[in-house]
C-alpha cells in the first residue's frame, strides 16, 4: 500500500533535520567511513567536503539510504536510518555529480516520472513542474529532449526534478562540476531560495569559493570527520584566510 | 502500482525513442525467418538431370515419367553415350545423370537384380546425398508398384514413413531455433545491458533513492522487453505458418503460453546477468558469450544434441533453448498437449523464479 503524498512533518521537538552519531561503514577490513557524528540545523546550508577517496560518497550513499551502515546511527527528517528507511525516501531529496536525468526524455517526462515515483498525484504534479519550469524560465523547453539542453541548465533541471515531491533534505553531490561561473552563481542562488523555505541542504563540493557560502562546513579525511564549523570558524582555527588553504592545510597535514 | 507502470512506461520511451534498435528488433525476425526458409532449404525442386535409356522399352520409360513426374528432377538431356554424360555435366551442369542398361524390360521381369547406374555431382556434398535420397524412394516405389501390377515376388517390403514431416522440410527445424534466439537478443540481452547502462550511468541510484521497490524497478524494466520480444515471436510465427507452411497441430494456447513462459526464463537470465556485473559492455559479453552462443550451439538448433560428446550433452541441459525448442516442436508439429510438454514448462518456470530470486537477492545488496 502506497500512502497518498503528504507533507511528513518532522519531529518537531529537534531542531535538527539530519543527526548522526558514529556512523561507521566497513568494507572488509578497509574503514570507509570512521564514526562521524554531526549535526545538521532545519534549512541550513551544510557544506561536506574532503579529498577524493576521503570517504564522502560512502557516507552520503549511507545518508540517502543506499547503503546500510556497519555500525553508528543517524536521524534522517526525524526518522531512524536503520529502521524508517522508506519514510527519509519520502523527505529527502538527491541530486548526483554526474547528471542524473535521462538523456533520451524530453524535460517534461523526466520531471514526470521522478513526480510519479515519489508519488504526487497527477494534477498536481503538473502543475508542480509548469511553475518550477516557469522559475527557470524553462517552460517552452518542456518538450525538449534532455540531451540538448546545455549543462548548466541541465543540473539546474536536475535540482528542480530533485525538489518536485518538495523534500525536506536535498542532498547535492558536486553539484556544480563541469559549469561555468555564471550558472554556478546561479545555481547558488537558487540553493538559497531554497534553504530560505527551511529545506536543509546538504552540499558537496570541490570548490572552496563554493565552501564558503555553505553556512557550516565540515571536512572528511581518511573516513573520519575532524573538522566543523562556519567558514570562519575554520579560518581562525587553522589560521588561513580562506577555505582552500583550510583546506590544503588540513588534508595535507 | 502508479510508479510501477510509470518504470514500464519510461522504458518504452527508451525504446521508441531509440528507432535504430527497435527497427532491428522487429525487422531482424522478419529478415532471419525469410533469410532461412528461401536460403538454407534443404529441399530441391526441379533438379537437372540426364537420363542415358540404353533400353528404349516402355518399362524404362515409365521409370523416366515417374521421376520426372516426382518434381525433383527436370530431365534436360538424353545423352546417347557415356561420354556425353560427362559433357553435360560440365556444359549443362546437371547433378546427376541416370543410365538405364538395356533390356530394362526384360532384366526385370526375368532376373532377380537390375542395376542401374546413377552418377552424381559430388561437388556439393548435402545437394548429391538430399538428390541420391529422392532417387533412391523414387526407384524403391518404381520397383514396388512394378512387383504388385506384375504379381511379381517382393522379397524385401521396406516401406520408410517420414513422421510429423513427411517433405523433410527444415523449416520445422529452424524457426524454433530462431524464435530462441530472437528471445535471447531481446529478453535477455537487450534487458540486461539496459539494467547494467543505468547502473553504469548512475540513474539507477535515482530510482532507488525514490520510494520504489527494487523489484518493482527491475522487473518493470524487463517488463517492456517482455512484450518485444512477445510480438516479435508472433511475426515469426505468422511468417512459418503463411509463408513456409509450418503446420499447427496443437492449441496456440498452449504454444502462447510456452512462450511466454520461455521469455520470463530468458528475461531471468538477464536480469541476473546484469546484477553480476557493473557495465554495459561486460553484459553484452556475457550475454553473448555465457548466453548467445552455448544456446545456438547447444539447444539442438543447429546440430543435433544426441550426436554431441556427453559432457556436451549434460551441458545442454543447463541452458533454457534446448527445453523450449524440444517443447516448442512438439506443440507445434506433433501437436503435444500440456500433459507431454508439462515437464519442460516446468524445467523452464523453475529456472526463470530461481534466477529471479538470485538476481533481486544480488541487486538488493544496499550498493
Amino acid at each position: 500500500m502506497r500512502l497518498p503524498f503528504q507533507h511528513t512533518n518532522i519531529v518537531e521537538d529537534s531542531p535538527y533535520s539530519i543527526e548522526v552519531k558514529e556512523l561507521t561503514k566497513q568494507f572488509g577490513d578497509f574503514t570507509a567511513v570512521d564514526h562521524i557524528s554531526f549535526n545538521v540545523k532545519k534549512g541550513e546550508i551544510f557544506g561536506f567536503l574532503g579529498a577524493n577517496g576521503a570517504g564522502k560518497t560512502t557516507a552520503i550513499r549511507m545518508l540517502c539510504t543506499l547503503l546500510m551502515p556497519t555500525s553508528g546511527s543517524a536521524r534522517i527528517a526525524g526518522y531512524d536510518l536503520a529502521k524508517e528507511s522508506k519514510m527519509i525516501k519520502r523527505n529527502i531529496g538527491y541530486m548526483s555529480q554526474k547528471f542524473s536525468l535521462y538523456d533520451d526524455l524530453t524535460v517534461y517526462e523526466n520531471m514526470q516520472l521522478f513526480g510519479t515515483i515519489y508519488g504526487i498525484p497527477k494534477k498536481e504534479l503538473k502543475d508542480r513542474i509548469f511553475s518550477s519550469l516557469k522559475m527557470l524560465e524553462l517552460e517552452n523547453k518542456y518538450k525538449t529532449l534532455v540531451y540538448s539542453i546545455p549543462l548548466g541548465w541541465k543540473q539546474k533541471l536536475a535540482f528542480a526534478t530533485a525538489m518536485l515531491h518538495r523534500p525536506k533534505i536535498v542532498f547535492l553531490d558536486e553539484p556544480t562540476s563541469g559549469v561555468d561561473p555564471i550558472v554556478r552563481r546561479e545555481f547558488w542562488n537558487l540553493i538559497y531560495e531554497t534553504a530560505a523555505q527551511g529545506v536543509t541542504i546538504f552540499v558537496t563540493t570541490h570548490y572552496m569559493d563554493e565552501a564558503e557560502y555553505c553556512g557550516r562546513i565540515s571536512i572528511m579525511s581518511h573516513g573520519q570527520l575532524k573538522l566543523i564549523g562556519t567558514p570562519t570558524e575554520l579560518k581562525e582555527q587553522m589560521e588561513a584566510d580562506s577555505i582552500e588553504k583550510v583546506f590544503v592545510k588540513f588534508v595535507v597535514r | 502500482m502508479k510508479e510501477f507502470l510509470q518504470i514500464i512506461k519510461k522504458e518504452f520511451i527508451h525504446i521508441f525513442r531509440d528507432r535504430l534498435t527497435l527497427f532491428l528488433v522487429l525487422a531482424i525476425p522478419i529478415l532471419l525467418v525469410l533469410l532461412f526458409g528461401f536460403t538454407i532449404s534443404t529441399d530441391i525442386h526441379h533438379a537437372d538431370i540426364s537420363v542415358l535409356d540404353l533400353a528404349e522399352d516402355s518399362q524404362s520409360k515409365a521409370l523416366i515419367d515417374k521421376i520426372t513426374a516426382s518434381g525433383y528432377f527436370e530431365v534436360i538431356s538424353y545423352p546417347m553415350s557415356e561420354s556425353e554424360i560427362d559433357e553435360d555435366f560440365k556444359n549443362k551442369n546437371i547433378k546427376l545423370a541416370i543410365i538405364i542398361p538395356s533390356h530394362f524390360e526384360e532384366q526385370l521381369t526375368n532376373e532377380k537384380f537390375v542395376t542401374l547406374q546413377i552418377i552424381n555431382d559430388v561437388s556439393d556434398l548435402n545437394v548429391a546425398s538430399i538428390l541420391n535420397n529422392y532417387i533412391k524412394a523414387i526407384l524403391h516405389d518404381f520397383t514396388l508398384s512394378y512387383n504388385k501390377i506384375n504379381e511379381a515376388d517382393v522379397p524385401i517390403d521396406l516401406s520408410i514413413h517420414m513422421m510429423y514431416n513427411p517433405e523433410a522440410n527444415c523449416v520445422y527445424m529452424f524457426v524454433p531455433g530462431i524464435i530462441t534466439m530472437i528471445m535471447i537478443i531481446i529478453t535477455a540481452l537487450m534487458a540486461s545491458i539496459s539494467l547494467s547502462r543505468e547502473m553504469e550511468t548512475g540513474t539507477m541510484r535515482m530510482l532507488l533513492i525514490a520510494p520504489v521497490k527494487k523489484v518493482h524497478v527491475v522487473i518493470g524494466k524487463v517488463i517492456p522487453y517482455m512484450i518485444l520480444s512477445f510480438i516479435s515471436t508472433i511475426i515469426i510465427i505468422i511468417i512459418s505458418l503463411v509463408v513456409f507452411h509450418m503446420p499447427m497441430n496443437g492449441s496456440i494456447g498452449l504454444l502462447l503460453l510456452l512462450c511466454v513462459v520461455f521469455m520470463l526464463t530468458a528475461a531471468s537470465f538477464g536480469m541476473t546477468i546484469s546484477a553480476l556485473v557493473n557495465t554495459q559492455l561486460d553484459a553484452m559479453m556475457i550475454t553473448m558469450m555465457g548466453l548467445f552462443l552455448p544456446t545456438a550451439f547447444l539447444s539442438g538448433f543447429l546440430f543435433p544434441i544426441d550426436n554431441m560428446p556427453y559432457i556436451f550433452q549434460l551441458m545442454a541441459n543447463i541452458f533454457p533453448g534446448k527445453w523450449f525448442i524440444i517443447a516448442l516442436k512438439d506443440v507445434m508439429i506433433k501437436g503435444s498437449g500440456i500433459g507431454d510438454i508439462w515437464s519442460y514448462l516446468l524445467i523452464l518456470f523453475g529456472m526463470a523464479m530461481v534466477l529471479i530470486v538470485v538476481s533481486l537477492r544480488r541487486l538488493d545488496r544496499r550498493r
